[in-house]
């Protein structure tokens, strides 16, 4: 239970950070995408089931947060932490490459995403531009960002996960 | 069996939000009570950490603004001087005017707004859309379709209002479309905001008449007929006007007025737009 709250508090730090500080840093010309890297971490760290509740909540926020048809968020994020929970056969502590190596795929699908339902549906069909000046420099930073956040999100997850193991044995 | 349970929360998870987005897409307005409350909770939250933010950042903005700020003081004396004469001369002008529109008996109220003050607290990071959001809601009196100014300019108009904050979507959006003119010639037009081109701090203008004639520089403000925006807000200045390939209609480039890259405290101008549709156009047609 406490698990559950703290992590949400962490979601709602991490919108709040991706929303109100990013825009503010002028020299930033794309900024890190920290409710996916969230996302896709939680996934693959406890996987499928925990990570689409997790991609659930994180949706919501940002469904909450814009005001385009409510769900569009919350489908793709869903996805991502299962997608990624399938991955969690490989998961194995302290290898940061394959988290890399997600972050970039979940990345690319996440925009494409974007570009295809808010886009391409409109006619506006340069990829290419899109790929070059949104897609890329976000994927950059978020690879970078994740290269930090992760194992700061792995260690703070093996203490929380420990925290609760050893309330348990005291109770036993 | 946890697999398969998963797989089934998966595919309920997926229809629910299929049907959300369709649901909402036909009938906006669905879910607002759930966006005021969550309102409630996040806004104060996001309002403390943007100041908290903006304290620091304008900390080390401020030394180096004093360095240029000796500088811009010899400049903007001079500057002074000038305007002093120039404003002698409009306010000439002005008197001038105000005899001559109550001789025509023109609508005095035209560009007199009444407009509230506000504070973006959180924008979109991602750099997909240029939404905001605003620390005034409907309980200052906000509403759905209320145009924002800063700077002068015409900035973008409020999509979604909650309690305590409103969301506001920027005329560089992509998805945006203004309808404006131009004050020299009169000549219609259509402000279209373009991803591609944001970089570059531009819009485009498109449906221009290719009888029009509009000319780099010219004053764009926002057109009597938008069914929208408030007519007379200044918008930008055209620029590279051309005539279309199929040469039925020309279109260019719009500079804007305000200042995207940071804009902290923007006008919401209260009272939306009435269109008078009943007798106006209705009785027209």
């Amino acid at each position: 239970m406490k698990r559950i709250l703290i992590n949400l508090l962490l979601m709602v730090l991490a919108f709040t950070i991706q929303t109100c500080v990013f825009p503010m840093i002028p020299f930033l010309s794309a900024s890190p995408n920290l409710l996916l890297i969230l996302t896709f971490s939680f996934g693959f760290i406890h996987g499928s089931q925990a990570g689409m509740f997790y991609g659930l909540f994180a949706g919501l926020l940002l469904d909450l947060f814009y005001s385009g048809p409510f769900g569009f968020y919350m489908l793709i994020f869903i996805y991502m932490g299962y997608m990624n929970g399938i991955c969690t056969q490989y998961y194995y502590e302290d290898y940061i490459t394959l988290p890399l190596i997600l972050c970039v795929l979940n990345e690319l699908a996440y925009n494409l995403y974007m570009y295809v339902f808010r886009f391409l549906i409109r006619g506006k069909l340069d990829l290419f531009y899109y790929f070059r000046n949104i897609m890329v420099p976000e994927i950059i930073f978020s690879v970078v960002t994740t290269l930090f956040i992760y194992r700061l999100f792995l260690f703070a997850s093996r203490w929380l996960e420990e925290l609760e193991k050893r309330r348990d044995t005291t109770i036993v | 069996m946890e697999t398969k349970r998963s797989k089934y929360l998966l595919i309920g998870l997926t229809v629910i939000c299929i049907l959300l987005i369709g649901i909402t897409s036909f009938k906006d307005g669905i879910m607002e009570p759930l966006r005021t409350g969550v309102g409630y909770f996040l806004v104060p939250l996001q309002t403390g950490v943007n100041s908290v933010g903006r304290g620091v950042y304008t900390e080390l903005k401020d030394y180096s603004k004093l360095k240029n700020a000796l500088e811009e003081n010899e400049r903007l004396k001079d500057e002074v001087a000038r305007l002093t004469e120039e404003n002698n001369r409009l306010q000439q002008e002005q008197f001038e005017l105000a005899r001559l529109r109550e001789l025509y008996e023109l609508d005095q109220e035209y560009m007199q707004y009444e407009t509230i003050g506000a504070r973006v607290i959180a924008k979109d990071s991602g750099d997909w859309f240029q939404v905001f959001r605003v620390n005034k809601g409907s309980a200052d009196g906000v509403e759905v379709d209320d145009n924002v100014i800063a700077g002068g300019g015409l900035v973008g108009i409020v999509t979604d209002v909650g309690a305590n904050y409103a969301t506001v979507r920027s005329i560089i959006d992509d998805s945006s479309r203004v309808s404006a003119m131009t004050i020299q010639s009169g000549d219609r037009c259509i402000i279209a905001g373009d991803l591609t081109l944001f970089e570059e701090g531009r819009l485009r203008i498109t449906d221009i008449a290719k009888t029009g004639e509009i000319k780099d520089g010219d004053r764009i403000v926002t057109s009597n007929i938008s069914s929208k925006f408030l007519p007379g807000i200044l918008v930008g200045y055209a620029a590279d006007v051309t005539m279309d390939p199929k040469r039925l209609t020309q279109s260019g480039y719009l500079i804007p007025v305000a200042d995207f890259d940071n804009l902290q405290e923007v006008l919401i101008i209260r009272g939306t737009k009435y269109t008078g549709e009943e007798e106006g156009e209705g009785a027209g047609a």
